[in-house]
Parts: C-alpha cells; structure tokens; sequence
C-alpha cells in the first residue's frame, strides 16, 4: 500500500469519525480511562491545552489556518514529510479499525496502526485539527 | 527461575513468559533435532475452570542460527485459536475427553506453524490440535494418549507438538531466592547473624508438582544447517545457535463497544530466552526488561554481566571461607572468560578434547548445540563438566542440571579451561541446590516431547 494513500483516506475521514477512534480508551460506563496508560484521557488533554497554540501556529505558517478551523469535510491537509512504513500496512487494515498513537503533540507525529502495518506521520497541522477537535468535547 | 518471571515486566505477562529453552540432539532420532520452549510458569495444575492456554494474541517463535552471526536463519513461528464449543456453560468439559474431537472438550485451542526461510514464510501446518491440559481420571482418563495424539507430523519429516508438559526443569526455589540459601550447605551460610541452620539440608524440587506449556518441533538436522551435511565435531558448521522470542502487536486498546482488546501494528519482542538463567540470574534488575526486548546480537552490551557475575561476589560473602580462590578472583576484577565462553560465544576447538560448539565472535546469549555430537547411552545431567559431550552447555538436555553445572561454573570450576594457573575451591566442584533429575516426580520421555506427562489437577498437591 502506498502511504500517501492511506494519509490521504486519513484526512478525509469526517470529525466525528476521528473522534470515534479516540474514543476506545475511554470507558463510557465508568468514566475513566486508565491511568497508567500513555494514551490516557488525561494526558491527551493536558498535551492539547499545553501545545495547542504551537499546533495551530505551524499550521499557520503552513497556509492553512483557515481550513484548521473547517470542518475536515473540507480540503485537507497534506502531511509536512512523506509518511514512513515503519512495517508494511495492508490494504485490509484500511477497513480498520486503525489506532492512532500520538506520543507528542508538540511535533505533530503521530503513527497509525492497523492490521500488523505501522505508518509514521509528520503532520502539524491534521494534529492541531485532531487536538481543537477534541477540545469541542470539554 | 531458569527464566520463570525473571523480568518485572514479563512477570505480569504470564502466557508470553519463556521460562526454559531445550536443543538436542533427538536420542531415538539422531538425524534429527529436537526443540523446546516453554511458557507460562509455574502453573498450578487444578488451576481450572480456565485452564491454562497459549496466548491467541502473542506470536511464538523458536529462532535458529547456522552461520554464527546470531540472526535467525530460521525461525518456526506459532500462532494459537481458542474456540468454545458451548459458550453457554462455565465448563472447560461437559463429560469424559477421550479424544481430540471429543464433542465434551468445550475450551480448546489450535495452532499453525511458518517456517521462516530466506526471506520466505511457508506455513507447515494450521488447525494443529493441542491436547487439553490434565484434569483428573474423570475428565481426561488417559492423559498420555490423548497427548500422543497431538503429536503432529508436518511435511519434511518433521514433528510438533504444543501443549502442556510436567516442568522438567528443577531447582530448589525457595531456598535460593531466601538469599542465596543452599539447602545441602546452609550450615555454612552467613545468616546474617541469625542462626536459622545448624545443619545441612537436603534440597526441595519447588516445581516439582507444576506445569508448563511446551511447543517442541523435532527437524531434521540437514533442514537446520547451513549448507549441511556438517557431520564432523571439528566442523563449526555443524553447531547451531537457538533461542526463543514471544512477540504481541504494538498497540493494544480496550474496545469498550466490543468489550475486547484491539490489538494492532507490528509485533514486537516482549520475551527472549536461550540459555538458562542468564536473563535471571547475570542481568540487573534494571536491565532486564530491555534485554527481553532484544536480538541476542545485541548482547555485546551485556558482556560484562556475564564475565563479572554479580553471583561469583555474593558467594564467598554468604559462604565465608568456603570460596577463598575465588574470593580472590572476584577481587582481582578478572573477566570470566570461561563463562564469556560457555554462554555467549561458545567453546572454541582446543579448549576441551574432542569438542567445540563456537560460533565465532559475536557475543550473543543462545543456547549452543553442536549437532555432530551424537547423544550418549548413559547420559550424565551434569553435561560437559559432567564428562558427557551431549549435554549442556551442548545445547541443553531436557533432564540436565543447568542450576548446578551453572552454580559450579560461576563458583569457578571451569575457570582452569581458560587459565591453568587458576586452582578452583573444593567447594566449586561439589556446590548444588540438592536437587537431580530424579527430584522430577513426573520424570521424562524416551520420545518426543521429551517433556513428562503433565500432573492432574486431581491429583495434585498430594
């Protein structure tokens, strides 16, 4: 599978949708998500309220300030470097579901999971998008 | 402790837990190889009613070098299924199993088996039974039939089975982790002050009544060597390097809607096993969950741990003038290169008459078979030291005593293969934990797997 690809299906995906994959750590019946998890609620909120403004600055600077702030339906934005196979994606993963690891929201990378592929993605301005968007949940 | 819950991390993780590495060659089958790995320690054997499994989400794999640069040249991997017949009932058997297709056997599991190859992946096998484990006379009434029966054969004249074994391995747990106890000279022992021992003790098999889950594959020597036939002692091509790795999926998040893990990306090493104690024994606490994480190329880092053994330090101070050559040793700051040598590189020609097992330079723990070695009539469980070539650290023998060849090498019994100057302690050549192969009440099996039939939850404790 060519990465382009899949960042690009990626970027189409509606809000809502990109919400829905962040929402498997969180346990709706008890409200909490595990604490010791490197995903956790917590520190994806504490990042996104930490490093939101730089996010949202490089997307600036990379012209795309304006569709930051649309709906993702609208045109997309492409990844700052071509996206890396760290291991080989297949195409049936695409069906997914697919997990999305966000490590630091400072640098805008982030990898995908999916099947037994891994793609590694630099895109600021798509992790701005992702952290305004979950900031409409508080 | 051979590698049962050596690492903080693995120790959570029980289903991917390699605990012992086997490599032989096959006594009724010499022109083949037989290879063991086990997981999940100590194993309660009435631990129903879900009793032990393989992980469905954890990939298995037993790694083999030809070519002495410790990469896998190749690799067996194993991939497990559970099914439930009847989800409906809290029952892992609703009658007698008398067969693998025993419409009673509710919880069972299946497997497949690749061989990774030059680059290429050949599935041997899928929808391989697994025996289930041993119950009692009511539930699995004859336990080593039903086992036989998973005994698989797979094209190329190769065996496999997977499933659970009595624990071969057997050592005096509770004693050596109560600091460095050994029973048969605890009257020795420091005590710290306390006086707890007045005499000797003979020693207690902890494992003696547990059981493990083994996946042991019987090849064809020629299908293991590099540009075989390799037939000749002398010849380094004929000395094979294995080891075993357990792997899970990189991502994994609870799925609330489908109240199941979702398991995802790349699989990545999470346990590593070859030689017996290397892991739990030489490497520091804050070490090894990296280590587990790593290829056995990468264990030039680790080197000093293996050639200044933290052990070869503690023994002349909990056993106070009962090791004062090697007191001296330790205190000299001298790198053991008989272990380096033993575990790490293997025994190069000219060390020992008629023997070597070297695979060259590279510092890599893997357990060291030299196939042209023929396996003996009488075996001797103390393997090398022991004056019989076909054991360990020859590859390792189901029933060898790798705690006491192990303790008597750190205790400095093989330093004189490297330095003839070197006179080892008395003591050296008589250490051990008490125990023998006949402290393994199930005891072991003339044929494949090799590995005893496992204790009943019926029976046991008794």
């Amino acid at each position: 599978m060519h990465p382009q690809t899949h960042a690009e299906r990626a970027q189409t995906s509606p809000d809502e949708a990109q919400l829905d994959h962040a929402q498997p750590g969180f346990d709706s019946e008890h409200g909490t998500v595990q604490e010791n998890s490197r995903l956790s609620r917590r520190s994806l909120l504490r990042g996104a309220a930490g490093v939101g403004a730089v996010g949202l600055a490089a997307a600036a600077g990379a012209g795309v300030a304006t569709a930051a702030a649309r709906p993702a339906s609208q045109p997309t934005m492409a990844p700052a470097t071509k996206p890396v196979t760290v291991a080989a994606m297949p195409e049936t993963a695409m069906a997914g579901p697919l997990v999305v690891y966000l490590r630091d929201t400072t640098t805008g990378e982030f990898d995908v999971f999916g099947g037994t592929g891994q793609v590694r993605i630099k895109n600021p301005a798509l992790v701005s998008q992702l952290l305004k968007n979950v900031q409409l949940a508080w | 402790m051979s590698s049962h819950r050596e690492a903080p991390e693995i120790s959570k993780d029980p289903v991917a837990d390699s605990t012992d590495v086997y490599a032989f060659v096959s006594p009724d089958d010499p022109s083949t190889v037989t290879l063991i790995a086990n997981y999940i320690p100590l194993q309660g054997p009435a631990g129903g009613p879900n009793f032990y499994a393989f992980g469905d989400d954890v990939l298995y794999e037993i790694h083999v070098d030809n070519d002495a640069d410790a990469e896998p040249d190749v690799t067996f991997q194993f991939r497990f299924q559970t099914t439930f017949a009847d989800p409906d009932t809290f029952l892992y058997n609703t009658g007698p199993i008398l067969s693998l297709s025993s419409p009673n056997w509710n919880n069972r599991q299946t497997y497949s088996v690749t061989r990774v190859q030059n680059g290429r992946s050949d599935v041997l096998g899928s929808g391989l039974a697994c025996p289930p484990c041993n119950i009692g006379p009511l539930s699995t009434p004859d336990y080593p039939a039903l086992a036989q029966a998973a005994v698989n054969s797979l094209p190329g004249g190769i065996k496999v089975f997977a499933g659970q074994r009595a624990e071969g391995f057997y050592v005096d747990l509770g004693a050596v982790f109560d600091l460095g106890d050994l029973r048969p000279f605890e009257n020795l022992h420091a005590q710290y002050g306390m006086n707890v021992f007045s005499k000797a003790a003979p020693g207690v098999n902890a494992t003696a009544q547990l059981n493990v889950h083994s996946i042991a594959i019987q090849v064809p020597v020629s299908q293991l060597l590099w540009g075989s036939p390799h037939d000749k002692v002398t010849d380094q091509g004929s000395v094979i390097g294995v080891w075993t790795t357990a792997s899970r999926q990189t991502a994994s998040v609870w799925d609330a809607a489908e109240r199941a893990n979702c398991n995802s990306g790349p699989f990545h090493q999470v346990s590593r096993l070859a030689n017996p104690l290397v892991n739990e024994v030489l490497i520091p606490l804050g070490s090894k969950d990296r280590w587990n994480t790593l290829p056995p190329s990468a264990d030039k880092q680790f080197a000093d741990r293996v050639t200044q053994p933290e052990l070869a330090g503690l023994l002349p101070a909990l056993y106070p003038g009962v090791f004062p050559n090697l007191a001296k040793l330790v205190a000299a700051g001298t790198a053991r290169a008989d272990l380096e040598a033993i575990l790490l590189t293997g025994i190069p020609s000219g060390i020992v008459a008629r023997f070597q097992n070297y695979t060259g330079p590279v510092l890599a723990d893997m357990v060291r078979l030299n196939t042209a070695i023929a396996p003996t009539a009488k075996p001797n469980p103390l393997g090398l030291i022991g004056g019989d070539p076909a054991g360990f650290p020859n590859g390792r023998r189901v029933f060898d005593d790798v705690v006491t060849v192990e303790l008597r090498a750190i205790a400095g019994v093989t330093v004189p293969l490297v330095d003839k100057s070197f006179t080892p302690d008395a003591a050296a050549g008589l250490v051990t934990d008490g125990l023998t192969d006949a402290s393994v009440p199930s005891g072991y099996l003339d044929e494949f797997p090799y590995l005893g039939v496992p204790y009943s939850g019926f029976d046991t404790p008794k």
